[in-house]
């Protein structure tokens, strides 16, 4: 299984059979269950690297094309033009060979092909993309991925205000915005409907690199919430007004970005979220692990007709610059414990 | 089964000048098939869109496929197949006009 030097706050692989107190036989049923569980799933060379929780959602290698990643749209009429402005535009993802000009085709971690979201070159965009599910059960999701994140080459990189290439530091690296995970639960019209999001500020807006975990603060402003005067248009697709995130406590992290824009190390991200407490619960990235159930996840205050025990899982990244900007995801492990 | 996916670049976007669609990897695929649907044509706007290829998806160049034209005077939807490519398409689109502006949809058919 994949090395973790931390203990899981949901342990991977619990009980599967609810009556696991009910006789020693069954739990020694349950135990042994459990053990040829782990066994197949270590067999495997993919699922090997992730760490599920007993019951397995989705195992998405982007080898094996988008495997229902698609772009995200907002709510309309059958009319674009009734897109709201935050909610067009958000490109198709690409099944991408990581194919670079001075080195020709990176590839994925198997095979040549990975998930790529990647912005236009203009300042504050956004690409994002979406997987549409709903929920059997409420209680810990996890969602699990190997990523890696870049800035475009440009040729003729500008220098003026920038911190130079030194043979080591790019300036590239601070031409990479931010990038972040979120999901969209709704309970149905009797219930609550909110999107957890984690954010990784690269850099603030001004190119300084920040490499700060954040979550944000309040909800993401909707279709029906512009129509009705509720919410102006945002300036960040995530939340009201931009400054409304603050930093995940010890979630400063600087990732790998390893020296110039054309070489692609791919991270190990583990984030766990449950539908019951309606809040984070952890995020792992790499050999950090953060706390999140202390930390508020914001609710709607009105109720969503359609979207009964609506489940979606979100990936985005954002450039601050008119530099495009990409998010590559290898594979992709989402799991439950029903 | 053959993989299959249908990239929407332009999504209903007005232009009023000369521009390209994003860079699109499709290395994967054996057939790619460009649709323009023109959504909204202002006076005499004429389309000119030009199927390019790149090595990198930084410089480009023609392939000699020939350009798709959309007008008053065509369908609203055209379409051409780019064979022979490499791992990056786009479409070149030229606005002509006295004051063009051209409301449209890219579509691009990727088939393994």
């Amino acid at each position: 299984m994949h090395a973790n030097p931390h203990a899981p706050l949901h342990a991977a692989i619990p009980a599967a059979a609810a009556s696991s107190a009910a006789a020693p036989a069954n739990a020694a049923a349950t135990d042994l269950e459990r053990a040829l569980t782990r066994a197949l799933r270590a067999s495997d060379p993919t699922l090997s690297r992730f760490n599920p929780l007993s019951r397995i959602l989705f195992v998405n290698d982007f080898d094996n094309g988008t495997n229902g990643w698609c772009e995200l749209s907002g709510n309309h009429d059958n009319n674009l033009d009734s897109l709201r402005a935050r909610a067009r535009d958000l490109r198709p993802p690409q099944l991408s060979s990581l194919t670079f000009f001075d080195t020709g085709t990176h590839g994925s971690i198997d095979g040549n092909y990975a998930l790529k979201l990647a912005t236009r070159p203009v300042r504050n965009h956004m690409a994002q993309a979406i997987k549409r599910f709903t929920y059997v059960a409420r209680g810990p999701v996890q969602f699990e991925m190997y990523f890696t994140f870049k800035a475009e080459t440009i040729f003729n990189q500008p220098r003026v205000g920038e911190r130079a290439w030194d043979g080591n530091y790019h300036p590239s690296a601070a031409q990479f915005g931010d990038f972040t995970i979120s999901n969209d639960v709704g309970e149905g019209e009797n219930g609550e409907r909110y999107h957890c999001a984690l954010r990784y500020l690269n850099t603030d807006h001004e190119g300084r690199l920040v490499q700060q975990w954040q979550y944000k603060t309040s909800v993401q402003p909707t279709t029906m919430m512009e129509r009705t005067g509720l919410a102006p248009s945002p300036v960040d697709y995530h939340v009201c007004k931009p400054e409304d995130w603050e930093p995940v406590p010890g979630g400063h992290q600087p990732l790998c970005y390893n020296e110039i824009p054309t070489k692609s190390n791919w991270h190990y991200l583990r984030w766990v979220f449950d539908t019951r407490t309606r809040r984070n619960t952890e995020l792992q990235v790499n050999d950090l692990v953060m706390d999140l159930r202390e930390l508020p996840v914001p609710r709607y205050d009105h109720p969503y007709w359609g979207c009964e025990r609506l489940l979606n899982f979100c990936l985005d990244v954002r450039t601050h610059t008119e530099v495009r900007n990409f998010l590559w995801v290898d594979s992709v492990v989402a799991s439950v414990d029903w | 089964m053959r993989r299959f996916f249908t990239a929407v670049l332009e999504q209903g976007n007005t232009f009023t000048a000369d521009t390209a669609t994003e860079p699109y990897e499709v290395g994967w695929a054996s057939e790619a098939r460009w649709f323009v649907r023109a959504l909204a044509l202002d006076g005499d706007t004429e389309i000119e869109a030009t199927p390019e290829l790149s090595p990198d998806g930084l410089v480009w160049c023609e392939d000699g496929t020939p350009p798709l034209r959309v007008s008053a005077r065509t369908p609203a939807l055209v379409t051409a197949e780019q064979r022979g490519f490499g791992n990056w398409l786009r479409l070149n689109i030229r606005l002509t006009g006295g004051a063009p502006r051209a409301k449209v949809i890219v579509y691009l058919a990727l088939k393994e």
